[in-house]
């Protein structure tokens, strides 16, 4: 059994005579004896090694596809070795959060640039330090866009569902209405929008691209929104954004996304992170953590936590967000991610996606999959068949490839990126050619 | 040192990724970047030194002790890394079939099952992305509940005057109003003036047992009977989980909801403040509540369940999946006598620090801590001028990490020491050593101590300058 103890029996002995008491039970003499638990009903401890071994055996369990057709939310992407290697670090890994800046320069530092690479894919001010996921950025961002007589969040059926689910759960319990309008196309109604936009919309949230891989018209969302005196708010993927206008671009107010994409690992859905970035306008409402630029007492530059004046260690029950612990290790592994590419790289990545979910839509189509929808896209998008989408996805299964997702009986979305290559495209049409 | 903006020179290139062999896609103008991207551009070796650099300007529990209170710096096993690296649960999209996921089925049902018996719950989800997460699931779930049974008076939470910043602010986001409740002078729950505040209006307490001052709160059966008889619930924060279990479980105390802190009690590590893992789990009246998808076992393997009642979801997919992996191989590694030795130990070594300092940094008297314990500066700060803050700063320059500072707000100049279970008594003794030091430096030298730390990677920071001026990022 491990223990992770580093005292011996006879330190144990030592210290119980310091302290003054006979065993270590003596130590819990406040707990009701009556309510102190005979033993845990759980296994025996193992070795390290028979721990070793019992997880494998886990991990094997899962199958893992060599070929991967599918996004909505959790994507497939290189990971530069240097990403994974110098994120390894165990300085990085063990610290906690840096309050004590005098020993966390290294920590504040790569939280700092992280926020200033998020500023630049965005294109707005600020940014803070990461939240858990994309889904409860887009929930903090809507919270974030309250007044006191606007508490609609307007939206569209096609954002991802997650996003859509936990954006309802927030709401719920703050008196807020989400209004989902149907999308056109599968994109934005922009007729639909500006009726449904009023004095009492406190926001507008969409996706860049949106559920289904289509590039919204934000810009003019973004116009539609302020008109109504309402925030803008784009959930973006940060790869897209290396193509993409930037939300600043498009007039948002609030830019959200899940980070997941730059050099994080599917993992079965997280550990992900979600990344927020607002205008200087918005930004003492913006939640978290953010790390700033000062000086210390010999002028030296050195970093800080900073506005702690909005968080809940402050302000308690008056504070915006209760957020205490975020991602931070996986917005370092997003910043290394950026570095390691640079904005060539990242452009390449963002291109490369595109090219091959072009390449590849051309090809189902051959196969009677015809995209759904007219709107252009970006690396993910829709198709329609006559074939049950079990029966394909089942086919590319059996050969090892995970298929796009089924949306229902005759829909599948698609996503592609820069891990495949032009002949894994041909081997997946090649098979569903086959399952007529 | 330099941002990695400013070692950037333009055209150099780190990562490379294969060129697609096929025509290239034109996406309309109007949807494409104008603005040119900032990044920086770096050569493999400067990104490996630049994040070397930063690295050693980082402290974490392997670079040495590290006793912030509440936050259970305990070490973090190499092996938990490897698991959770392995290919096996990183290369698994979150929507594949269930037939080919059962392996990280099996992670999160068996996990829960385990952490449901440690804590004497009857059902618990995985889905929230951290301690405050967790809070507010759990809070939703209370919600939940009365609203079930059609009981909309209930819209006040209690919580005590020594709680966590969270508490209130995770109540406030589950839309309720916060009602704060005094310590006695035991530092517990003070029973009277929680008789007086309890009614039909209460939805819940939310309390840490043993509290934010490393203190059993003795009166638990008590407090779950006021609170109960007044129909509300008993809400456990389990951030002090260490200290107690295998040894009392919150469900046997009367505790309705609790949240887990996976990356405190069972040992993940806490990645520069995060990703965290806060689970909860609830007694069967409020299992229905509990976030969607849950994972059960059927004879056919796990399945994912969905129910009517359910709070809905409150983070994607199915929270932080690979911080599971690592907590469920520390469990299996201590099993039964290796969980409960770990809050031994942990008691056992907050009481050898305790003890050995408290003739000069004053505590709680006359009874055991727990995991953690509050000492108050204030006497020294009155004698010398040097204050907790300033004791803490002296640490750096000996190579901690300093304690928790000024919490709970309810002791004047306050520390608060975590040392946990695994420091070896002879880093305690060591840390004991210097601590006694540090209070002869403060009648020596008071001077230095107050411009302290003065071996560190910097001075002492002008905070005030960072939130007038903010620079948040960097440009050009």
């Amino acid at each position: 059994m491990a223990d992770y103890l580093s005292c011996t029996e006879r330190e144990t002995k030592e210290m119980l005579e310091r302290i003054g008491v006979k065993s270590l039970d003596d130590l819990f003499e406040d707990i009701p004896a009556d309510l102190k638990l005979k033993k845990l009903n759980l296994p025996a401890g193992k070795s390290q090694q028979e721990t070793m071994e019992y997880m494998t055996e886990l991990s094997k369990k899962n199958k893992v596809f060599d070929i991967i057709l599918r996004g909505a939310g959790s994507y497939d992407h290189y990971i530069p070795s240097m990403v994974k290697n110098l994120s390894s670090r165990s300085e990085f890994i063990t610290a906690y959060t840096p309050y004590q800046a005098e020993m966390s320069q290294g920590i504040l530092q790569a939280i700092f640039e992280y926020q200033s690479m998020i500023c630049d894919l965005t294109g707005l001010d600020v940014s803070n330090a990461s939240v858990y996921n994309g889904a409860n950025a887009a929930a903090e961002a809507m919270l974030m866009c309250l007044e006191r007589n606007r508490k609609t969040l307007v939206t569209f059926d096609n954002i991802r569902p997650d996003t859509l689910k936990v954006l309802k759960t927030y709401a719920s319990r703050r008196g807020i209405t989400v209004k989902v309008l149907s999308c056109k196309d599968g994109v934005a109604d922009l007729a639909l929008l500006k009726k449904e936009l009023c004095e009492t919309t406190a926001g507008v949230y969409i996706e860049q691209p949106n559920y289904f891989g289509l590039i919204e018209d934000a810009e003019e969302i973004g116009k539609l929104a302020h008109e109504a005196q309402a925030k803008f708010v784009m959930g973006c993927n940060p790869i897209a954004l290396g193509l993409l206008k930037s939300p600043a671009e498009c007039g948002a107010d609030i830019a959200v996304g899940d980070a997941q994409p730059l050099g994080l690992p599917m993992a079965f859905g997280g550990p992900y992170v979600g990344f927020m970035a607002c205008t200087s306008k918005e930004m003492r409402k913006l939640p978290g953590r953010i790390v700033g630029e000062t000086t210390d007492h010999d002028g030296n530059r050195a970093y800080v936590l900073t506005l702690q004046a909005r968080e809940q260690h402050i302000r308690r029950e008056k504070a915006f967000s209760n957020i205490c612990s975020n991602q931070a290790y996986c917005a370092l592994v997003a910043s290394m991610y950026l570095s390691a590419m640079g904005p060539v790289g990242l452009k390449e990545v963002a291109e490369a996606c595109t090219d091959y979910a072009h390449y590849f839509a051309g090809l189902l189509e051959k196969e009677g999959l015809g995209r759904k929808h007219k709107g252009e896209f970006f690396h993910e998008f829709v198709t329609e068949s006559e074939i049950p989408a079990d029966k394909i996805l089942r086919a590319l299964e059996r050969e090892g490839i995970l298929g796009g997702l089924k949306l229902n009986a005759h829909e599948i979305l698609w996503c592609t990126t820069e891990t495949l290559k032009k002949e894994d495209l041909d081997r997946a049409a090649e098979i569903i050619r086959r399952v007529k | 040192m330099k941002l990695i903006f400013e070692i950037s020179e333009e055209g150099k290139r780190c990562a490379t990724i294969r060129k697609p062999q096929i025509k290239s896609a034109k996406l309309n103008e109007k949807y494409l970047r104008k603005t040119e991207l900032d990044l920086p551009e770096v050569s493999e070796v400067d990104f490996s030194r630049h994040y070397t650099a930063l690295s050693r300007r980082a402290f974490g529990v392997d670079n040495g002790f590290y006793p912030l209170g509440s936050c259970t710096m305990k070490y973090n096993p190499k092996i938990n890394e490897e698991v959770a690296g392995l290919e096996g649960f990183t290369r698994i999209h979150p929507l594949q079939s269930e037939k080919t996921v059962q392996g990280c089925m099996e992670v999160m049902h068996t996990l829960s099952s385990y952490l449901a018996e440690i804590t004497g719950m009857d059902a618990v989800t995985l889905q929230p992305n951290a301690g405050a997460h967790g809070e507010y699931t759990g809070l939703c779930l209370i919600a939940a509940y009365h609203a079930a049974r059609k009981d909309f008076k209930r819209t006040k939470v209690i919580v005590p005057d020594s709680a966590h910043g969270t508490n209130p602010a995770s109540a406030v986001m589950a839309g309720f109003e916060i009602i704060n409740v005094p310590s006695d002078e035991e530092k517990g729950v003070d029973l009277e003036a929680l008789k007086k505040v309890v009614g039909d209006d209460t939805a819940a307490l939310m309390l840490t047992n043993p509290t934010t001052l490393g203190l059993f709160e003795k009166n638990i059966k008590e407090i779950s009977k006021i609170i109960h008889k007044a129909g509300g619930l008993l809400y456990y924060d389990g951030a002090n989980l260490n200290a107690v279990m295998g040894v009392v479980r919150p469900g046997d105390m009367g505790f309705d909801v609790v949240h887990l802190n996976l990356h405190k009690t069972f040992s993940t590590p806490h990645g520069g403040g995060g990703p965290g893992s806060g689970p909860v789990g609830c007694k069967k009246e409020l299992a229905a509540f509990l976030p969607d998808p849950r994972v059960e076992k059927t004879d056919k393997g796990y399945k994912f369940v969905e129910s009517k009642q359910s709070i809905g979801k409150v983070a994607s997919f199915y929270g932080n999946f690979g911080v599971y992996v690592r907590a469920l191989a520390y469990i299996v590694a201590l099993g039964a006598e290796g969980i409960k030795a770990a809050a031994q130990h942990a008691v056992l070594n907050a009481n050898y620090l305790k003890v050995n300092i408290e003739d000069l940094y004053p505590t709680e008297k006359g009874r055991h801590c727990m995991h953690e314990f509050v000492v108050s500066m204030q006497e020294l700060k009155d004698k010398t001028g040097v204050s907790a803050m300033e004791i803490a700063k002296t640490m750096i320059d000996r190579g901690y990490h300093p304690p928790t500072m000024y919490f709970p707000l309810i002791i004047h100049e306050a520390l608060m020491f975590e040392p946990t279970e695994t420091e070896t008594k002879q880093t305690l003794d060591e840390v004991i050593k210097a601590l006694r030091e540090i209070y002869e430096e403060a009648f020596k030298d008071p001077e230095y101590m107050k411009s302290a730390p003065h071996h560190a990677q910097i001075g002492r920071p002008d905070e005030v300058k960072a939130a007038r001026t903010p620079v948040v990022r960097y440009q050009k």
